[in-house]
C-alpha cells in the first residue's frame, strides 16, 4: 500500500495520514543519539510516539571502539575496524515528542 | 567454538542491521500531520489499549528509560576491567559477587545483582569480538601489568566464569522443578547468555589451574594466599556439585565458608568494579534499578543456609526415612518449615524426590505409593504384598485384585505425589495448590469406592466378623485412604489459611469451627481403620501380619491423638473468639457489600464441591456464631478442652520416633508438641482474663474496656488473641 502523502488541511485527513503509519516499523532518531526501532501503536498532536516490540541503537562508544581496534590488531588484521551499532531489546516504549529529531518508516 | 560462531553469524544475516531494509524519511509530513490533530485526539491501533500505554517505558525520563544517560555522564562505567588489581582488591570483588549471587538466589533479577558486576559484564558482553571459550579479553592481560597482576587476573577470571557456570547449571536445575516465576526466582537473562559455550568441566578444569598457580606464586602474603585459594575452592566445589550427577560438596562447602567469612577483613573495597550502568546494555522493558544492598555477614549466613538446607534434603529423603511414606511426609514438611529455603534448595529437594525415577533414583514412586496404603489402611493384609503383585494365573484372587489396585494407583499417583511436591512450593502456593486439590481427591475417592467394591467381591480378607457382636465388617480401604488425605488436605488449607493471615480477626471463630467440624471426621474415619485392623490382628494366626498391625495400630493411636488435640484447641478457640465477639471485644469491620452468605461462600469456596462428605451449610456457620451458654460455663468448657489437650500432648511426647513415624525428624516432633503446649496455656490466660474482666466490669461493659492485641503465635496454625485491658492513657 503507497502512503497518503502531502497532508493538507483537515484533522481528518491528518489522522488517515498517521493511520496509515500504524503497525509500520519505524526508525525514531532522538536527541542524544539514539535510534529507536519498533511498530507504531499510537501518536497524538504532540507527536508522541509508541511503538512495540522496540528495540533501541546507539552509536558504539569510544570505549567499544578502542577495545574493537585493539583486539583487532592482536589478532593481527589490517584495514579498517568495523563497530556494529548497540543494540538491545526495550519493548514497549513511549518516545516524548519533544526529543525526536527524525522519523522514518521502513519501506 | 564452531557451534558459537556460525549461530552468530546466522543471528547476525537474521536481523537485517540498521537500514538494511531501506528507510523513507518522513519527518516533515509526519509532524505536519500531528500538528492538525486536534488536542486529546490519538492515532492508534485498534487493538491497542490504553490500559497497555500505561506499561510502556519513557523514553528519557531518568526514571523510566534505563538507557537514559544524564548530561555531563558518560554511558560507560569508568573502571576498565582489563587494569591490574592488588590480591586483596580481587579478594573483595570476589566476595561482593558472592553477595550479589545469594541475593540472586533471594529472588533478585541478575540485571540487580550478578551483572552489575564488570568483570562479568566483559566476559558476557556481547560485543566482544572474540568469542574464543578460553581467551576473553580479560585473559589476555595488557602487557603493562605485574605478575602478581597478572595472576590476580587469572583468579579473577577464573573465578568468574565459575560463577557463570554455577548460576547457569542453578537456572536449569531450578528451571527443571516447579517454582513460580517472579516469586521465588528470577530466570531473566536480560538477552545476555550464560557462557553456553564453556562446559562446566571446562570452568572446572580453569579454576583448577588459577588454583595451581596461586600455590606457586611467591610475593603473595600467606593469609591473602589462604583467603584467595579458599574462595576459589568454594567455588570448585560448588560448580562440581551442580555438574557432577550425585555428588554432594555440601558440607564441604559449609567449611570452606566458614573459612572465607573470617577472612574478609582482608578485603579492599573497589565499589567501581561494578556499576548500574550495565543496565544500559541489558534487554529489558523494565525501569532501572538499584545494585542490590547486603552485608557481608547476612550473604554468608544466606549461603550457610542454602548449604544446610541442601544437606537437609540429602538426609530427609535417606531410605531410612522414606521406606516410610509417614516419616518421608513429615520430612518435606520439616524442610519447608525451615524459614523458606530458597528455590535452588527447593529445586533440589524436588529433584531428589521425583528424578531418576523415585525417591534418590532408590524407591520407585509406585512403591511408595502402595507402601502408603499398606501402612495406613490394609497393614498385614496380602492385599498389598508385593509377591500378589507376582501372580498370574488370572483367576487367583490375589492376581484380580492387585489390577485393581493398579488401576486406582494408576490414577492416584499424580496427585499422591503432589503431596509432596505442593510442599515443596511456598507458602502462599502451598495452601492454594492445596485448595485446587480438594475436588480432585473427592472425585479419586468416587473412583475409590467403585473399585472397593470389586475387591470387597474378589477378595475374602476385607470382611471380618466381631467376634462378641458377630457383626461383619467391611473395610473399604482404598475409599478410607483417599478421605484420609482428602481430610488431611483440607485441613492443612484452612491452618494455612490461619498462618498466611487470609481469615479477618471476626472469622476466626467460626474458621475454627469448621476445623473443628474437619478434626473430627478425621479422627472418626482413623478409628474406623483402628477398628478394622483391630480385628485382622484378633483373627490372624501369622505372627507377622499381627506384628505390623500392631505396628499400625500405635501409629493410628498418635494418628487419632494428634486428630483430637486439633479438635479440643480449635473447640476452645472457637469459643473464645465467640465470647470475643459477644462481647464487642471484637467488632467486625465495617462491610457495605459483603453479606454473611457472601462472606461464607467466599471462605468455603475451596470445599463447597465435595460431594463425599457432609459440608457445613451457611446456616450451620451462623449457628457456630451463637452464644448460648453463660460466659462463666463457655470458659469452664474452654479449660476442659485445654487440660485434655494437654494430657493427650503428653502421652504424645512418650512415642518413639518409630511408634509416632516421625523418624528424621524426631527434634521438629519435639518442637511442635512445645508449641501446641505453649499454645494451651496462652489460650487458657486469654480466657482466664477474660472472665476477670467480666467479673470486674460486668459481662455487657466490655467494649471499649478490653482491647484484643495482634495476637503472638506459638504455632503458626493457631491465632491466639492476646487480651489487655485498656489504660486511662489510651482511653
Amino acid at each position: 500500500m503507497s502512503a497518503i502523502s502531502n497532508p493538507t488541511g483537515t484533522p481528518a485527513q491528518a489522522s488517515a495520514y498517521l493511520t496509515s503509519f500504524l503497525n509500520k516499523t519505524l526508525h525514531i532518531h532522538i536527541s542524544d543519539g539514539r535510534m529507536f526501532v519498533g511498530q507504531l501503536k499510537c501518536t497524538d498532536n504532540e507527536r508522541n510516539i509508541i511503538l512495540a516490540m522496540t528495540h533501541e541503537y546507539r552509536q558504539p562508544s569510544q570505549r567499544d571502539i578502542r577495545l574493537a581496534a585493539e583486539n583487532h590488531e592482536q589478532s593481527g588484521g589490517s584495514g579498517n575496524v568495523k563497530v556494529d551499532m548497540k543494540k538491545r531489546f526495550v519493548g514497549l516504549v513511549v518516545v516524548p515528542g519533544k526529543y525526536i529529531e527524525k522519523i522514518e518508516v521502513e519501506r | 567454538m564452531g557451534d558459537a560462531t556460525s549461530r552468530l553469524r546466522q543471528e547476525a544475516e537474521q536481523t537485517p542491521s540498521y537500514g538494511g531494509r531501506g528507510v523513507r524519511d518522513t519527518t516533515e509530513d509526519f509532524t505536519s500531520a500531528s500538528s492538525q490533530l486536534q488536542s486529546g485526539q490519538l492515532v492508534k491501533d485498534e487493538f491497542f489499549t490504553l490500559f497497555e500505554a500505561v506499561g510502556a517505558l519513557e523514553i528519557m525520563d531518568p526514571k523510566m528509560d534505563s538507557g537514559y544517560v544524564a548530561p555531563g555522564d558518560t554511558f560507560d562505567a569508568e573502571f576498565d576491567p582489563a587494569s591490574g588489581l592488588d590480591m586483596t582488591e580481587v579478594l573483595w570483588i570476589m566476595d561482593q559477587l558472592l553477595c550479589l549471587e545469594i541475593s540472586w538466589h533471594d529472588g533478585y533479577p541478575l540485571s540487580q545483582t550478578v551483572f552489575t558486576s564488570l568483570h562479568i559484564d566483559r566476559l558476557l558482553s556481547p560485543d566482544q569480538e572474540n568469542r574464543d571459550p578460553t581467551f576473553y579479553r580479560l585473559a589476555r592481560p595488557p602487557s603493562n601489568l605485574s605478575e602478581t597482576q597478572s595472576l590476580g587476573h587469572q583468579i579473577l577470571r577464573a573465578y568468574c566464569i565459575g560463577l557463570i557456570k554455577c548460576c547457569n547449571l542453578a537456572l536449569l536445575l531450578i528451571q527443571s522443578q516447579n517454582y513460580y516465576e517472579e516469586e521465588d526466582f528470577v530466570t531473566h537473562l536480560f538477552g545476555r547468555e550464560l557462557l553456553p559455550q564453556v562446559k562446566g568441566d571446562q570452568a572446572s578444569w580453569i579454576l583448577q589451574e588459577a588454583q595451581k598457580r596461586l600455590g606457586e606464586a611467591s610475593g603473595i602474603s600467606q593469609d591473602v594466599r589462604r583467603a584467595l585459594d579458599d574462595r576459589l575452592k568454594f567455588r570448585s566445589e560448588y560448580l562440581n556439585t551442580l555438574v557432577e550427577d550425585g555428588s554432594n560438596r555440601w558440607e564441604d562447602m559449609k567449611s570452606s565458608m566458614d573459612s572465607i567469612q573470617s577472612s574478609h577483613d582482608l578485603a579492599r573495597p573497589v565499589t567501581d568494579a561494578f556499576s548500574e550502568k550495565v543496565q544500559r546494555q541489558l534487554a529489558t522493558s523494565t525501569p532501572p534499578r538499584p545494585m542490590l544492598q547486603i552485608s557481608w555477614d547476612l550473604a554468608c549466613r544466606k549461603w550457610m543456609d542454602l548449604c544446610q538446607d541442601v544437606v537437609l534434603a540429602h538426609r530427609l529423603t535417606e531410605f531410612s526415612i522414606s521406606s516410610s511414606p509417614a516419616c518421608l511426609q513429615r520430612a518435606v514438611w520439616a524442610f519447608a518449615y525451615r524459614g523458606e529455603p530458597c528455590a535452588l534448595a527447593r529445586a533440589l529437594l524436588q529433584d531428589l524426590l521425583f528424578n531418576n525415577g523415585g525417591v534418590r533414583g532408590e524407591l520407585s514412586h509406585y512403591d511408595l505409593l502402595l507402601t502408603d496404603i499398606r501402612d495406613l489402611v490394609l497393614a498385614g493384609d496380602p492385599l498389598t504384598d508385593p509377591e500378589s503383585f507376582q501372580v498370574e494365573v488370572t483367576s487367583d484372587p490375589r492376581h484380580i485384585c492387585s489390577r485393581l489396585i493398579e488401576g486406582f494407583m494408576d490414577k492416584a499417583i499424580d496427585e499422591y505425589l503432589n503431596l509432596y511436591r505442593m510442599v515443596c512450593q511456598n507458602r502462599c502456593r502451598i495452601r492454594r495448590t492445596f485448595t485446587q486439590a480438594i475436588p480432585i481427591l473427592d472425585a479419586l475417592e468416587s473412583e475409590a469406592q467403585q473399585v472397593d467394591a470389586k475387591l470387597s467381591a474378589a477378595a475374602s480378607s476385607l470382611k471380618i466378623q466381631k467376634k462378641k457382636t458377630g457383626r461383619i465388617v467391611t473395610l473399604e480401604p482404598l475409599t478410607s485412604w483417599t478421605k484420609f488425605y482428602k481430610l488431611r488436605i483440607m485441613t492443612w488449607a484452612v491452618q494455612l489459611g490461619f498462618e498466611t493471615e487470609i481469615y479477618l480477626p471476626d472469622e476466626l471463630g467460626k474458621m475454627y469451627w469448621y476445623l473443628m467440624q474437619l478434626s473430627r471426621q478425621r479422627s472418626q474415619l482413623i478409628g474406623d481403620i483402628d477398628e478394622y485392623t483391630s480385628l485382622r490382628k484378633q483373627h490372624t494366626q501369622e505372627k507377622n501380619t499381627a506384628a505390623e498391625c500392631l505396628t499400625a495400630i500405635q501409629w493410628y493411636q498418635s494418628l487419632y491423638d494428634y486428630a483430637t488435640i486439633t479438635t479440643l484447641l480449635s473447640l476452645a478457640l472457637w469459643k473464645l473468639y465467640t465470647l470475643l465477639a459477644h462481647t464487642n471485644i471484637i467488632i467486625p469491620p465495617k462491610r457495605d457489600f459483603a453479606k454473611s452468605q457472601l462472606l461464607y461462600e467466599a471462605r468455603m469456596k475451596p470445599f463447597l464441591s465435595v460431594v463425599n462428605d457432609s459440608v457445613p451449610r451457611h446456616q450451620d456457620f451462623e449457628d457456630a456464631g451463637l452464644q448460648t451458654d453463660s460466659i462463666e460455663s463457655t470458659c469452664k468448657d474452654i479449660d476442659g478442652s485445654l487440660k485434655a489437650a494437654k494430657s493427650l500432648l503428653a502421652g504424645l511426647k512418650k512415642l518413639t520416633p518409630e511408634q509416632g513415624r516421625f523418624v528424621g525428624t524426631e527434634d521438629e516432633w519435639k518442637k511442635e508438641i512445645k508449641q501446641l503446649e505453649t499454645t494451651c496455656v496462652a489460650i487458657a490466660v486469654a480466657t482466664s482474663q477474660l472472665l476477670m474482666a467480666s467479673g470486674k466490669y460486668g459481662q455487657d461493659k466490655l467494649e471499649g474496656v478490653m482491647e484484643c492485641r495482634p495476637e503472638k503465635r506459638y504455632h503458626d496454625w493457631w491465632v491466639v488473641p492476646m487480651l489487655k485491658e485498656k489504660t486511662a492513657i489510651t482511653k
